[in-house]
């Protein structure tokens, strides 16, 4: 009988991070010439594009809200992301997870700003490997910042779990598959607050407070990335603080 | 010369703390403020302020907008105005309240596809932007080159009481019309034309930097011999 | 999806359009027959076995092919599978929207799937395992990213640079079972075929519109033609008519335009 393959040995995991390694990521914002905002995410071997319309208006208009925003998401991987080519066609996994985002981006974007309007969030998994809800999540947040949307504060996510008993931060896809738990949350960085949690897998107290608490100060890192992301893309590379002398209007 | 602070920002940072007056985009938590879009913060006598790089536009009462008509009913027409919102034109604005679809052909006045130059009469939060073309300068728009650009630039593309737009229509001898609303639309001389496009753009670009004005002059040629 | 053709060109603009074709020029100043630049990128997506993101202008199309098995058709026991499906995404125009393929979406995915199997791009019998039973499935799926008019040669040739770089596992049948060695040879392509696409605006022809000159035409041709000159794929757009002698003139556009345009694509995809 073959011996179960170990996900992590002497510290390095099969893709020779160790426990609390991020796998590299790269983030362009603004590529999307028709979007009125949008963000494109490489994470590991994640390539996802996220895309934003809005405000604009309802339709239908019966679905119209009268103080605020409507939010839709949607989270769509295509065929051609997959090891096994995937039908076109939302599964229930996708809609499950087009709910998640949307509620995970909804408590930092101030709809009351936009009455009787729509914002419509895209984001498509061009090619998956492992937490890319939380990478497709990570990009609509630039997307909707780019579009110019009043905004809270940014949502950044990371999903953390369990390889070999041993807690570890951002699975790939075989860790997931493998491993016995995966943690994905979203934080809002400066507010402090989770606004993403879905726990799947067996983990004892400890290890449950130790990948929840992981998954937050990977999340604040990931911040880190946006905002240098934006900064590229608005200010053309630092973000400076200057003294500049008053002038009367 | 008093100092201000002027600081760039992405959602959800700390602009500064104490106690001001703020203006929009802005949130105060506490003795907080905080930034809600991407843009340039300022910290200054009149408090705190957020000059955002992008953002949509949205609709003002009394604002100068230039829109397309997309669709012509029996009582106005549907007006494009580059928002989150049509604007619509009423008939009786235009033929006065002996208004009636059977004596009045709307599309001899406008037809979709035209362009024109109207003000925002009102916007309640339960019906569409309502405009109006009463008044001089306003109505169809017959011809000119079309830029759209981010609403959030239109204010640096005007300028301190216009420096900015009176610059770059002197020095290219072009008529530039700037709505409100992002659209813009140039007249004049083709190479005028080429010049006014280039130094828009610039604007649109360089919005947040300190420099811009003279960055536009040197393009303009403003101050050396030969320039146009 | 669906994409309510509610794109409105100022009159401005289409008098510009007009005038300048009356001149030779576009109003993007592009000659009659010039396609805008073309990037073709191949490989960016390692998951599946063939990948291309093909730029046309501001129009952007990603296309990944994916390979199974599975069984024949019965009228055709000894031939492969190719199946060619498109997507416009609701990020790629604010006209379009998400759910069930609209119409246009359809008429894209056909008309990009006919210019490749009638030009026998693929050779589908190089693609049968087990006769009659197990026959290798080609799966090309197109994402529109962007919409700037021309999806069907954008979509083309995203579609021939996925194919013409994706590679596969190699077949090894015994006792009428196949099964897959971890040796990668390349998909059987035999030839490079180029879709090209006019608009008829007034009483002139152009290659290549962009989402203002789509507006403004009142009738669209595309025509596929293979390395040996053949005329393989042909569809007639929109509601209108055209004369004989305008579709000779188009079919002699494509073939002449259509030679630089291979050159290209065979040049980044060796």
């Amino acid at each position: 009988m073959e011996a179960k393959k170990k996900l992590i040995s002497s510290g390095k995991r099969l893709d020779g991070r160790s426990w609390d390694d991020l796998r590299p990521i790269k983030l362009q914002v603004g590529l999307m010439k028709n979007a009125d905002g949008s963000a494109y995410i490489e994470w590991g071997k994640n390539k996802i594009m996220a895309a934003v319309y809005g405000p604009k208006e309802v339709h239908p208009k019966h679905q119209v809200l009268p103080d605020r925003a409507l939010l839709r998401c949607r989270y769509h991987m295509a065929p051609f992301s997959v090891d096994e080519r995937k039908n076109p066609a939302p599964s229930r996994r996708e809609i499950e997870i087009s709910k998640v985002i949307r509620e995970a981006l909804e408590p930092a974007v101030i709809v009351e700003d936009y009455p009787r309007t729509a914002i419509e969030v895209w984001v498509e998994v061009l090619q998956s490997d492992g937490g890319s809800r939380c990478a497709g999540l990570t990009a609509a947040s630039l997307a909707l910042a780019d579009a110019g949307i009043n905004m809270r504060d940014m949502v950044s996510g990371c999903s953390c779990g369990i390889i070999d008993d041993t807690v570890v931060a951002d699975l790939d896809d075989t860790e997931d598959k493998e491993g016995s738990g995966d943690m994905p949350v979203a934080i809002m960085p400066n507010l402090g607050q989770v606004t993403l949690l879905q726990v799947d897998g067996m983990y004892t107290r400890e290890q449950f407070q130790k990948a929840f608490e992981l998954a937050i100060e990977k999340g604040k890192q990931i911040y880190g990335m946006q905002r240098e992301a934006l900064t590229t893309r608005f200010f053309g590379g630092e973000a400076v603080s200057t003294q500049v002398e008053e002038v009367a209007e | 010369m008093p100092m201000m602070e002027r600081k760039q920002v992405i959602p959800g940072d700390v602009i500064t703390r104490g106690n001001y007056r703020y203006g929009s985009y802005i949130e105060k938590r506490g003795d907080e403020y905080i930034a809600l879009r991407v843009g340039l913060a300022e910290v200054g006598r009149d408090g705190v302020k957020l000059n955002p790089l992008t953002g949509p536009y949205l609709p003002r009462a009394e604002d100068d907008v230039i829109g397309k008509v997309v669709d012509v009913n029996g009582f106005g027409w549907v007006v494009d105005i580059n928002s989150c919102f049509d604007g619509f034109l009423p008939a009786s604005f235009v033929f006065g309240r002996e208004f009636s679809p059977s004596t009045h052909d709307l599309s001899s006045k406008f037809r979709v596809g035209d362009m024109i130059g109207a003000r925002i009469e009102s916007f309640e939060r339960s019906r569409d932007p309502q405009l109006s073309i009463r008044g001089h300068g306003y109505g169809k728009i017959d011809s000119g080159e079309i830029i759209k650009i981010s609403p959030t630039k239109v204010p640096r593309l005007i300028g301190r009481r216009g420096a900015m737009i009176n610059l770059i229509s002197e020095k290219t001898g072009c008529d530039v019309r700037v709505g409100q609303n992002g659209v813009v639309v140039v007249t004049g001389p083709a190479e005028g034309i080429v010049k006014t496009a280039k130094a828009v753009k610039m604007v649109e670009e360089e919005a947040h930097a300190a420099d811009l004005m003279t960055k536009v002059e040197a393009y303009l040629g403003v101050g050396t011999d030969g320039g146009s | 999806m669906s994409m309510k053709k509610n794109y409105v060109v100022e009159t401005i603009r289409k008098a510009q359009m007009v005038q300048l074709l009356a001149q030779g020029k576009r109003i993007d100043e592009r000659a009659l027959d010039q396609t805008r630049p073309i990037t073709i990128e191949t490989g960016l997506i390692q998951k599946a076995n063939g990948s291309a993101r093909v730029t046309l202008g501001n129009t952007q199309v990603i296309a990944g092919v994916k390979i199974a098995t599975g069984t024949p058709f019965p009228d055709t026991p000894d031939k492969g599978l190719l199946v060619v499906n498109a997507e416009i995404l609701p990020m790629a125009s604010p006209y379009a929207e998400p759910g069930p393929p609209s119409e246009e979406a359809i008429e894209l995915a056909r008309v990009v799937d006919r210019g490749i199997r009638e030009s026998e791009m693929v050779d589908l019998t190089k693609l049968c395992l087990v006769p009659g039973k197990t026959v290798v499935t080609v799966f090309v799926d197109c994402n529109v990213m962007n919409v700037d008019g021309n999806l069907f040669d954008a979509t083309s040739y995203a579609v021939v640079a996925a194919l013409r770089t994706a590679k596969m596992k190699k077949y090894v049948v015994k006792d009428e079972k196949a099964e897959a060695k971890d040796e990668m040879i390349p998909v059987p392509v035999e030839r490079t075929p180029v879709s090209v696409t006019l608009a008829r605006i007034g009483d002139k022809m152009v290659i290549d519109p962009s989402t203002e000159e789509e507006a403004s035409m009142d009738m669209r041709i595309t025509i596929t033609t293979d390395d040996e000159g053949h005329i393989c794929a042909s569809q007639k757009g929109e509601a209108s008519t055209i004369t004989p002698a305008q579709v000779l003139e188009a079919a002699d556009l494509s073939l002449k335009v259509g030679r630089a345009i291979r050159d290209q694509i065979i040049e980044a995809t060796k």
